[in-house]
Formats: C-alpha cells, structure tokens, sequence
C-alpha cells in the first residue's frame, strides 16, 4: 500500500512539475511569435501611438517578468485572463468548445481501441497469412492518410452522394430537444471516423509486434503445455502484457488527440478547441493561447499519470521502480 | 483480473465520451414564442465571430452580423458612390460644423426610437475609447465631438475643415443604442455577448461559437417593402474550410455561401446544377510597393523598370481566371466611375524595355544578362491568390534581369514586417477603397498609415491635401491629377481589381449584390428582400 502510494505520489509531484514547466515555456515562446497583438487586430488607420495604447491595454508594455509575475498570479487564482479580440473570460471561451473536443476525440480513440486491438489481435495470430497481410497493409495506409483528403471524401461520399449523414457543425441550428441528441450523434459520425483511420493504424501495428513477441515468451509455451486452447493463451494470458506498449500509446495520443484534431474540426467544421487554437494564433490572443496550452498541458500531464497508474495495474514490477 | 485490465484501458477512453453528459449543457432549448414564420436563409462564412461589438469587430463575419442589427448612416451604390440610408441627408454648416439629419421612423428592437443621440454617442465613444480595429476611428481625427441638435440632427464639431469625414464615418460606422452601450464603462472592452438591441432587418437571438449565429427578424424595418424584412431568420454557419463549405452548398445544408469563392471555384459551380454564381464588384486593388527608403528603389527608372517587367495580363488570365480587370495602372477602382479615368494606360508589359531603362539609369548586366539588382518581395502566405501572382512577378522580374527573392510568410510575421518597413517590394491587397480622397491620404501622404512605397512627393502631397477640403467638383479633378502622378512616378503599381463571386442555391431571389468583399449579398438592403421562388 505504501509503495502504491509513493509511486502514486511520485508521478503527481512529476506532472505538477511538468505543468508548471509548460506554463513557463508557453508564455515565453508566444511572446517569441513575430508580429504583436496590437498589429494583428488593430485597423491599419490606428497611428503607432494608438497601437501603444492598445498595447498598454493588454498589458504587454509592462517587463516580461512583471508579465509573467502576474500571470502565474492569476493562474494561482484560477483566472486564465480575458482574451484580447473577444473581450470575454479565457475559461468561457474554452469551456465552449471543450467539450465538443473531448467528445470527438474520446469517442474516436474509443472506437479505435474497440476495433483495433481485436484486429491487432487478429493480425498476430495470423501472423503471416492473407489477413495479416491485409491488416499490416491497412495499417500502413492509415497512418499514410492526409487529413484533408480523407475528411473531404468521407464528405463527399456520405454527406453529398449518399446524403446519409451531414456536412459540417457539431448540430443542425434547428435541432431541439430529445431530437438534438441524435443529431449530435450524426454529426459526430464523420468526424469520428475520419479521426479513426487516422489512428487505427499505429494501434492494430503496436499491439500485432507487442503480441507477437508475448506469444513467443516461455509462460505461453507453457500455457500451452498445459493444454490450454490457444484462445485463452491468446486473451487470457499474452494480451495482458502485450497491451503495456498499446497503453503508452493511448497515453501520448491523448495530448495529441486534444490538440491535434485542428484539422479534423477544420474540414468538417467541428467547434472544437483545436480549431479554437488555430484562430487564436491568427489574431496572436495571447491570453486564450495560453489558457489552451495550459489545457492541453493538463490534458497530457493526467493522461500521462493515469497511464503510470494504470502500467502499475497492469505490471506491479513498475510500482516498485 | 485480466479481462479488467482491459476494461480499465477502455475506460480511459470512454471517460472522455463521458463528457458527452456535459454537453447536455449545451443543448439549446427552443424559445417559446420567438420563432417567426417564414423563411429562413442560411448563410455559409468561412470566419467565425470573434466580437458582438460592432465598434470593435475583428472577422468579417463580426462585420456581416453586426451589420444587419446597427445601421450605418450611409450605404454604396453600384458605382462607389455614398448614398443615404439611416442619414436622409448630410452636409456643412460652415467649413468646421458638418451635420447628418437622420431618419426619424428607425425603431431599436426593443422599442425604444434611432435617434441624433445615439449617432452622437456612438462618435463620442469610439473618440474617447478607442476600440482596436474600429475603422473609424482613424477616420475622426478632425472630429473634436459631435452633439445632437435635435432628436433628428447630429452635429460634427471638427477641429480643421475636411470634406471627407462625413462620407467616410456615414459608410463605416455602425450605430450602437446609447442605451444599452452608454451603461458600460468603455466600448473598447464591451464583449455584447447577449441581450442584443438592434434595428434589424434581424437581430441576433442565439449563438453557438464556432457554429451557428441565429438572427431573427426585426419589425418595423422601414427600408424593407412594407417595413417587414422578407425572412423570418438568418443563420449564419461557419465552415471554415471553403471545400466543406462547398459541398454544404451543394447538398443544400446551406442556402448562400457568403465569402468569395476562390478564382478555379467559380467556373465548377457556375456548371452546377441548382446553383447560381453572381458577381460582385471589387473596391479595392492588388498592388506591388516598392520601398523607396531602400536604394535603388528611389531611383524613378529603376520603379519603372520593375513595372514594365511585369506581365499583367498573364496573371490577370492565369492567377484570376479572367475574374480581374485593369485599373489602367491608377490607385482608382474602375467601379468608382466618378474617379476613374479611363484615359490612363496601364504599364505595358515589355521585358525589353524594362532592360533599356536600366541600361539608359547606369546599370550594365553580366554575362547571362542580369543586371545587379536584387530586391525581397514580401507577401502573407494565408493569401493564396498574392502568393501565387508573386511568383509570376518574380519569374517575369528576371526576364528582364532583376532578381526578386520571394519572401512569403504568415501573416502575423508580415503585418511586422510591413509595420517596421522590412522589405523592398511589398505584395498585398487594399480591400476596400471607397473614397479616393482618404484612400490616397493613407496611402501617399508621408507617414499615411498605409504609405508602403514611402512616398513623399511635396506636388502629391498637396494635391491630396487640397483634395481634403475642396468642393466634391474640386475633389475629382485633383483626385485625377494625383492618379496620374501616381502612375507616373510608380508611387504604387496596381497589379488588377479583382471582381468577386458569390454562390447561392438558385431557388433564392431577390439578392442585391453591392461592391467589395465585405458588403457582397449579405448587405441589409440584400437580405431584406431575399425570398424564395416560389
């Protein structure tokens, strides 16, 4: 119980550290952007003196560690800071789109997970037939998939020729009551796909190699001497272990996941942080950037924790190191 | 124990799903009683909102929305010229008092009547506060203050005479409700996220970010026939990808996409079944400024050398599709009938020529026929078209033996570069340009906001300056004279004006397209009338 919770206790210290070095990071690496706030919004009328003002305004006339002073200040606070060109709260405008993210990005690497550890499954124990093949094959391509190109088919295919499923947007503006669910449900359809064979890939690939070698190791030589079916040696006992590289995964892709869907919420016009992020950039919204990158560091800060604390789950030797 | 392993696995990723629960938050409720019968058109943009406050506006969908709910003083008509709208009439009292004598039949949408003191408070308030990305405000430099004389009569106090204020703020300055913007602090820092008061034709009454942006119709709205816009709702859906857009259009999930399409787009849709493509006429002008800071762009051969080199025809053909046309080399937007002047030539495309100005200014090329001139051309890679015609000018540039260094970037890096003067050639866009007189005051007046050539020519200077204050009669004639020198001396050099395409599903009528990008279809006076065939 003891060593359970250092080892719980160790990754907390590790990711509190983490999150603070990020923090640190982000605030200085955007004021390292070129251009400054005051040029990305102001009307090419205003004079410099005006852009001083607006400056001012900001805060970001005052000396970068004051800056910073009062920014680790007011994160203490649990205040992310108002955005530059909405003039609402940071947390407001992310709060908006946070979950339509969550919800399509949780939803894809569900289905991913679902699908392709039993085709990784599928893959290692056929190793080297037509279906370890196809699947090997299938793999590579998905990973090879450009975003754009796959969201526009997807498009084109289900949303203009079969007219099944929508275009873009997280609902249908009219959508209302018990019928907003289902629509919110056909419009995460598309996406959620798109995001799925982009990631399949990796996940049937890992855990097809992780597999392979498990089945191979001396404890299912024996299980099989002991007269075990090969399904039970397969699932019962080589996928615990096999899965540890899968779960790693899982990990790193959550943080990739939350922040890298901006080109999956761009093409089918998903209301998601991602694209949040990317129309921050442009008009250089320190505040807001900010405020996401802080999220996205949290984000993979507690999946990177979750996954230790579930590695010691699946294997005690870790809780030990 | 092992099959839980797995479940514990999938159970980090069904938290996330989890949150789905959370969004039962964002699930809109119907509004009992709000939804007006008739017709809703939805809208296509690829810009989200950034700000309800018209006053500070970021994207050009903020302008479109907010454009629909505060009125401006004055609108365009087909040939750039400012007509009346909210201002029935506008003129001067004497040379430092000018006036609007606005309608008196503008109701705001809860009630409360349009009057001289919320025009006059809307001037005060962008004076006194200073809104980032307020156009106007740089247009009220000689504004000291306005007052209301009366409910109907706003009056302008300026602090030296200057004949293109009243034009200038008629057209770009939204009216806000004194109000419900007077209870606030600053303007600046006003978000107008809810509770919206406008005077139609629709007002906002929801908004989902990064989504959807629903406007209901707003009664009575006298410039609609029989004061009742024609469309119960507008709603305006962000795609911001423009393919996606597309095929929204196409499968008819969306009505009317209301930014221009790019130039391959149009013909591919004007062959579309169910769609109508319509133009709209540009108002402002692509253009190279060269730096005349930076030797040996001072020198007037060398400028013209440059200008000769280009093949403007080529990109006009090649870049554009053919949906650009010439402004015969002047500052002046063809549509401007009562600037342009027909009588300039456009810089003739000849390679040839371009190698004797530089021979006859001094310069000897080497032995593969360059001649030791090497400039860096600036452009914002985010604009696809410029990117694309920059590197045609740079590849026609060395046929006549100058070197251009392509230098494209994102636009943060290239607004900071325009700032600090960073480049010998600066490639870019004036979107609109709609009073030659301010325009060229921006533009070529020393230290002008957007003076990018740097120019300081004293015989320019004063006849834009004399421009300022002179009768509309006196204005087009100087106006004609600066063109000239303009094009003469290579001050700036207008590349094309491109016309703009619109797409909506073609059982829509009733659309009014009015010049430049920003007004298109989407302009009250268009939205005010647009139906349904049938």
């Amino acid at each position: 119980m003891t060593t359970a919770l250092r080892f719980a206790g160790r990754r907390v210290a590790r990711g509190l550290l983490t999150l603070w070095f990020a923090v640190t990071a982000t605030f200085l690496l955007l004021r390292l952007l070129p251009g400054n706030p005051a040029l990305a919004v102001a009307n090419p009328n205003m004079t410099k003196h005006d852009q001083a003002l607006l400056l001012h305004q900001y805060g970001l006339d005052q000396p970068l560690i004051v800056q910073y002073g009062k920014y680790l200040w007011q994160l203490l606070h649990g205040n992310l800071g108002i955005s530059f060109t909405q003039q609402v709260p940071v947390s407001s405008v992310l709060l908006a789109r946070l979950p339509w993210t969550l919800l399509l990005t949780g939803s894809a690497l569900l289905v991913t997970i679902a699908i392709g550890v039993p085709l990784g499954v599928l893959a290692a124990t056929r190793r080297g037939t037509v279906v370890d093949r196809l699947v090997q094959l299938g793999g590579v391509v998905g990973q090879s998939l450009f975003v754009p190109s796959v969201g526009i088919f997807l498009l084109f295919f289900f949303g203009l020729w079969l007219r099944w499923l929508p275009i873009g947007g997280a609902y249908s503006p009219d959508a209302a009551g018990a019928g907003w669910y289902g629509n919110v449900l056909a419009h995460l359809v598309l996406p959620c796909l798109s995001l799925m064979l982009l990631q399949i890939g990796s996940y049937v690939l890992t855990l097809r190699a992780s597999l392979i070698d498990a089945l191979g190791e001396d404890y299912c030589e024996l299980a099989r001497a002991k007269g075990l079916p090969n399904r039970a040696v397969v699932w019962k006992h080589a996928l615990r272990n096999a899965l540890l590289p899968t779960t790693t995964l899982v990990g790193l892709q959550l943080g990739f996941l939350v922040g890298g869907a901006v080109l999956t919420e761009t093409i089918f016009a998903y209301p998601g942080i991602g694209r949040g992020i990317y129309e921050a950039v442009t008009q250089l919204d320190y505040p807001v950037l900010q405020g996401a990158f802080v999220l996205l560091a949290a984000t993979v800060v507690v999946a990177s924790m979750l996954t230790d604390l579930l590695y010691g789950v699946l294997d005690p030797r870790v809780r030990t190191r | 124990m092992r099959r839980r392993s797995f479940a514990a696995l999938a159970a980090t990723a069904v938290g996330a799903p989890a949150v789905g629960g959370v969004l039962a938050g964002c699930a809109p409720s119907p509004r009992p009683g709000s939804r007006a019968a008739g017709a809703t058109l939805t809208v296509a943009t690829t810009t989200d909102v950034v700000n309800f406050n018209p006053l500070v506006g970021n994207s050009r969908t903020d302008y479109w929305i907010t454009d629909l709910m505060y009125p401006r003083l004055l609108t365009i008509d087909d040939a750039g010229n400012k007509q009346p709208w909210l201002a029935v009439k506008y003129g001067y009292h004497d040379p430092k008092t000018g006036y609007y004598r606005i309608r008196d039949d503008v109701r705001w949408s809860d009630g409360k009547p349009v009057t001289a003191a919320d025009v006059a408070f809307t001037i005060n308030a962008i004076k006194r506060d200073k809104p980032a990305g307020n156009t106007t405000f740089g247009q009220l430099t000689n504004v000291a203050r306005a007052s209301a004389a009366s409910a109907t009569e706003v009056l302008l106090h300026l602090s030296k005479p200057d004949q293109t204020v009243l034009r200038e703020v008629g057209f770009w300055m939204n009216v806000v409700p004194a109000h419900v913007f007077g209870k606030v602090s600053n303007v600046a820092t006003f978000a107008n996220t809810g509770d919206w008061v406008g005077c139609g034709p629709y007002t906002l009454v929801s908004a989902a970010k990064g989504q959807a942006y629903t406007l209901e119709r707003t009664e009575p709205y006298p410039w609609a026939p029989g004061g009742k816009p024609s469309l119960a709702r507008v709603v305006f859906r962000v795609y911001p990808d423009i393919n996606t857009e597309i095929l929204a259009l196409r499968s008819g999930e969306v009505d009317l996409i209301a930014n221009t399409l790019p130039p391959a787009q149009v013909d591919v849709l004007r062959h579309t079944t169910g769609i109508t493509v319509r133009k709209v006429p540009g108002l402002g002008y692509a253009h190279l400024a060269y730096n005349m800071k930076h030797k040996p762009l001072d020198k007037l051969a060398v400028r013209q050398a440059l200008a000769h080199a280009v093949d403007y025809a080529a990109i006009r053909r090649v870049v554009l599709q053919g949906q650009a046309v010439s402004t015969h080399s002047s500052p002046i937007a063809p549509v401007l009938t009562a600037y342009a002047d027909p009588s300039m030539a456009e810089y003739r495309h000849d390679p040839a020529h371009a190698r004797r100005l530089l021979r006859q200014a001094g310069y000897r090329p080497d032995a593969h026929g360059r001649f030791p001139l090497s400039l860096r051309m600036i452009y914002s890679l985010q604009d696809a078209v410029t990117a694309q015609w920059a590197s045609m000018v740079a590849s026609d540039a060395a046929k006549a033996g100058i070197t251009i260094t392509l230098q494209g970037m994102d636009r943060n890096t290239y607004l900071a570069k325009t700032d600090a003067g960073d480049y010998d050639i600066y490639a870019g866009n004036f979107a609109i340009m709609d009073d030659p007189v301010t325009n060229m005051a921006l533009t070529y007046l020393p230290g002008g906001a957007i003076n990018y050539s740097k120019v300081d020519d004293p015989a320019l200077s004063k006849l834009i300056t004399d421009a300022q204050v002179a009768t509309p009669d006196e204005q087009r004639e100087l106006v004609a004279k600066a063109a000239h020198l303009v094009r003469d001396n290579v001050y700036d050099n207008v590349v094309y004006m491109q016309n703009f395409y619109v797409a909506h599903r073609t059982e829509w009528t009733g659309f009014v397209a009015k010049p430049s990008e920003l007004l298109t279809v989407v302009d009250p006076a268009s939205l005010a009338r647009v139906r349904t065939r049938s």
